[in-house]
């Protein structure tokens, strides 16, 4: 029986939500797209637009090791 | 990587409802499209308007107020006018009023600025303490609600607005109709249309909603493409209301149903024309018997708060 070995590699993604404090993340797997990173972090995709410097992304765009990026919340105030 | 459905460059937005994904040009087409289909299905300008825009400093009324100014351009018989109603709720209203007079100066916005200071006598702040030192049951949106439309129609009235234009989007319409509905405040609804208060009363401007078939996310990223980035501030009350929790709801519902929320709009919209066709148009409005200004019963809400608050006289 052969024994096979997995080497799985942290995610590590930096988070700004404007307003709020930036922090850095850890998500298991390599790569992960939007949509699923949200999920991860408990935050609906209705509920903010994800951008990467200057460029606003897709549910279905991909994040990879050492991204920063900033989540705009679409809610307003009151 | 997602790409254009019409062009087949990178995508900025994924409409969940059809699937489709559009670039920031041909998603700013999209935006455009809708918005002016809202104009023309509902009817909520003729060719000569004077428009008065209520704004707040917020994304959704600076998108209005980007959007329709720039619209303005090509519409000679239309005037363009912002008028903000500063509640008093400091380290909130404070910092919005600012972004707004930032952007209509570069933008050549002509606008007026009224404070519940000066027309009421006190600031949000103050009712809400003053509120609640005499016992008063009411949430704090209850008397920025009630003053600030009171103030508006007042106001826009007295600048000679023939229409006053709110940033109600979609997901604020759906959100005040479940919202109702739970509260059993059914009268309340045929006030939620496209466009209110034509035939009311000779002191009520009409008022109309431009974004109403437009997701707020779509504002936002409107707001975020054109480089409208106002100071993200939340309300310190608005976790208070029951508003908070019917928007998370129809979110969670909406992100595992995408486009479910185009469904309880039509339902919005059913609603209110079965309500209008029982009771004949909007239903006549009353004249407040100490104000003058519309309303609903004898006395209107606003002079009913401003009794309880002791700001005058029965």
């Amino acid at each position: 029986m052969r024994s096979v070995y997995f080497r799985v590699k942290e995610l590590r993604i930096k988070i700004r939500v404007v307003g709020k404090e930036p922090k850095v993340v850890e998500l298991g797997g390599d790569r992960k797209k939007v949509s699923e990173m949200l999920r991860e972090l408990g935050l609906l995709s209705e509920e903010y637009i994800v951008m990467k410097g200057r460029r606003v992304l897709t549910d279905e765009d991909v994040v990879a090791d050492g991204d920063e990026v900033v989540l705009v919340p679409v809610v307003s105030g009151g | 990587m997602a790409n254009c459905v019409v062009c087949g460059r990178r995508a900025v937005y994924i409409e969940r409802s059809s699937g489709y994904a559009y670039c920031e040009r041909h998603f700013l087409k999209l935006f455009s499209r809708r918005v002016r289909k809202t104009m023309r299905r509902y009817e909520l300008f003729s060719e000569k308007e004077d428009i008065v825009i209520a704004v707040s400093g917020g994304k959704d009324s600076l998108s209005l107020l980007h959007f329709m100014s720039k619209l303005a351009k090509r519409v000679k018989g239309w005037r363009i006018r912002a008028l903000l109603i500063d509640e008093g709720i400091s380290g909130y209203r404070d910092v919005t009023k600012k972004d707004f007079i930032k952007f209509a100066e570069e933008w050549g916005i002509e606008y007026r600025i009224a404070s519940f200071k000066e027309e009421v006598g006190l600031t949000l702040d103050e009712m809400v303490k003053k509120g609640r030192s005499i016992g008063l049951p009411y949430l704090p949106c209850t008397y920025c609600g009630v003053f600030r439309r009171y103030l508006l129609n007042k106001v826009a009235r007295e600048m000679g607005a023939t229409v006053l234009a709110t940033a109600h989007n979609l997901d604020d319409v759906i959100q005040t109709y479940v919202m109702n509905v739970i509260v059993n405040n059914l009268d309340k609804l045929s006030r939620l249309g496209p466009k209110t208060g034509v035939v009311r009363h000779p002191k009520f401007v009409p008022k109309v909603k431009p974004f109403y078939e437009v997701l707020e996310k779509e504002v936002a990223l409107y707001a975020v493409l054109n480089g409208i980035y106002p100071s993200f501030i939340e309300c310190p009350y608005a976790r208070l209301g029951v508003r908070w929790t019917i928007r998370e709801m129809l979110n969670k519902l909406e992100e595992r149903h995408p486009g479910i929320k185009y469904f309880t709009l039509r339902s919005l919209l059913r609603m209110i024309s079965t309500i209008r066709g029982a009771e004949g148009a909007e239903g006549g409005p009353l004249t407040c018997k100490i104000c003058g200004e519309p309303s609903a019963h004898e006395v209107c809400r606003a002079c009913q708060l401003k009794i309880e608050l002791g700001l005058i006289k029965p």
